[in-house]
């Protein structure tokens, strides 16, 4: 048997970011963004729910969806989205829930946390170790990533809010936000 | 009703034409001393090696030629690119350069006169307009195939006939398994780990690398249809093939009907209530293209045709996929779902074997729009 040397045919970015970038603070008179899909109808069911939450606790929140990332319709969701992201102070970004949408709510979560929003990721259980493994490979490895059970979407709507229900607190913890003023003050 | 149309991106360049420099170094080939990978000691007979790759998570588990440095040396000098050269980003921003597209082509066992070839194919799935971020991420088995134009089918030995989607012996697997290796090891398509494909698909091995039979087509070249003339590599991002066989027909709208209705079928891609829109491809054998040739002379008109047909009655969908469809748009006046956007959208080549009888449909994955790109090639 003969030894030599062999080239590494893998290519990897090399830089990280291992930030999981600021936390979101006192939500009061804060503009949530929520990053919906056209594909999860859970996650509307939980966005909306969640944002019912928020504006009782004195915030502002915005929708935005992802449509087709391809041709023209590609180039209009990157400059809506990125007008999006100017209009708001915090990110809540998903959903995470198949292998593409996983890797474009992560793609868009490191968007905004770029931008030096407060952003959460927010995933389902099966795709959470892909969410991280994607997020490193996007750069940013510190990437907060939520995660709310699965099987979730082929649940239905009476049995997701109960769901959505029980991870807002939980959800809030990972985007390091509280809802009053006492809360922040401890 | 807002239709999404298909428009490519506007922020791109129209592909040009490379022409290289020639880097010919003689007959004793270069001294290229740049390479910049990082080298492993291994055991370079094929059994040990290949346990050894398949430990470092660099292969598909068939086996791999050692990508020693010499080989590499070799495949580089019998080309004219510098091994810096960095052809496209990936996904994830990482650089894949001449360097690590020769790699993987020596691992692969490509030959080192299809560079252009795969240099050309890499360009063509790293647009954005492909959508690779969500090729390589998806649960979907999809894998890419490549059409190839011109005068390099008959130089590279690239088949359009007997055979040529896969089976026949010839180096076209090789580069298809060379640009395999390079989505994996370069855009980070692992499954499992960066990839979540449910089933997977053989066609993940070594892809598809066909040719058109220009020869046999009674219209004109794909790429040449799509704006670039010569050589050239259009890449499609495939769930696999879908064989139609037709022993009946004899007239070129029978034809097609049977063809573009066998691929509208309610679970594909193109009818997903995930998808806004999609594109499909379609492979016509010679004896059908020549039939169809003759009444159809412009391809519009085939288009058209399988465009016409390559639709469903919205009442044939489950009433919750109706729902998706509607909410969508995509339910048009006549009451009917379209494959396609428009007829244009309906790409058609002509390939196979002169036994005919077949035709061959492509559904692609979400939105991934298909690309055609220049192949290279040396001044003089």
């Amino acid at each position: 048997m003969s030894t030599g040397y062999v080239l590494d045919p893998t290519a990897n970015r090399e830089d990280d970011n291992a930030s999981p970038g600021p936390d979101a603070g006192l939500l009061a008179g804060k503009h949530i963004g929520f990053r919906l899909d056209r594909m999860w109808r859970a996650w509307d069911w939980i966005s909306e729910q969640w944002a019912e939450k928020f504006r009782e606790a004195g915030a502002q929140v915005s929708f935005w969806r992802s449509a087709g990332r391809s041709g023209d319709e590609g180039d209009r969701c990157e400059r809506e989205y990125a007008a999006f992201l100017d209009s708001i102070d915090v990110a809540v970004v998903g959903l995470a829930n198949c292998g593409s949408c996983t890797g474009w709510t992560v793609r868009d979560s490191i968007t905004a946390a770029n931008a030096g929003l407060p952003t959460v990721a927010v995933a389902t259980a099966n795709f959470e170790t892909f969410a991280h493994e994607i997020a490193a490979r996007g750069g940013r490895s510190g990437l907060r990533v939520h995660v709310l059970p699965y099987p979730l979407n082929e649940n239905r709507r009476e049995e997701v809010l109960p769901i959505g229900e029980a991870h807002f607190g939980p959800m809030l913890e990972t985007m390091g936000a509280v809802l009053d003023v006492a809360e922040a003050a401890e | 009703m807002s239709i999404d149309l298909i428009r490519p991106s506007a922020d791109k360049p129209a592909p040009v034409p490379q022409t290289l420099v020639s880097r010919d170094c003689g007959p004793e080939g270069c001294e290229v001393d740049w390479l910049a990978s990082k080298r492993h000691e291994a055991e370079l007979d094929i059994e040990s090696f290949n346990d050894f790759a398949l430990e470092k998570g660099w292969g598909d588990g068939l086996p791999l030629v050692p990508p020693t440095e010499g080989r590499v040396r070799a495949f580089l000098a019998a080309n004219n690119r510098y091994p810096d050269e960095v052809i496209a980003r990936m996904p994830d921003m990482s650089e894949c350069t001449v360097e690590k597209i020769v790699i993987n082509a020596v691992m692969a066992g490509a030959p080192a006169e299809s560079l252009e070839l795969i240099i050309a194919a890499i360009a063509s799935i790293a647009d954005p307009d492909f959508e690779l971020y969500g090729v390589n991420a998806t649960t979907a088995p999809v894998y890419p195939m490549f059409v190839v134009n011109g005068p390099v089918r008959h130089e590279l030995g690239i088949p359009f006939s007997y055979g040529c989607l896969g089976g026949e012996a010839n180096k076209a697997a090789a580069m298809g398994r060379a640009i395999r290796l390079i989505m994996r090891n370069v855009a980070g398509q692992v499954p499992g780990t960066t990839c979540q494909t449910t089933f997977g698909n053989p066609g993940r091995i070594a892809g598809i690398v066909t040719g058109e039979w220009e020869e046999k087509s009674p219209w004109a070249p794909l790429g040449e249809r799509r704006g670039v003339s010569g050589n050239t590599v259009t890449s499609f991002g495939t769930m696999g093939t879908i064989n139609v066989i037709d022993s009946t027909s004899h007239t070129a709208e029978d034809f097609l009907e049977m063809t573009a209705r066998s691929m509208a079928y309610p679970g594909c891609n193109a009818f997903s209530g995930l998808v806004p829109f999609a594109e499909m491809m379609i492979a016509i054998n010679p004896i059908w293209a020549e039939i169809i040739g003759k009444e159809m002379p412009d391809i519009a008109d085939v288009q058209e045709c399988l465009w016409k047909h390559g639709s469903l009655d919205a009442s044939l969908f489950q009433a919750n996929h109706r729902d998706e469809l509607e909410k969508q748009e995509r339910i048009r006046s006549d009451g009917r779902v379209y494959l396609t956007p428009e007829p244009k959208d309906m790409l058609v080549f002509v390939c196979g074997g002169l036994g005919g009888l077949h035709a061959t449909g492509f559904h692609t994955f979400g939105t991934s729009l298909s690309q055609t790109k220049p192949i290279a090639s040396v001044a003089g």
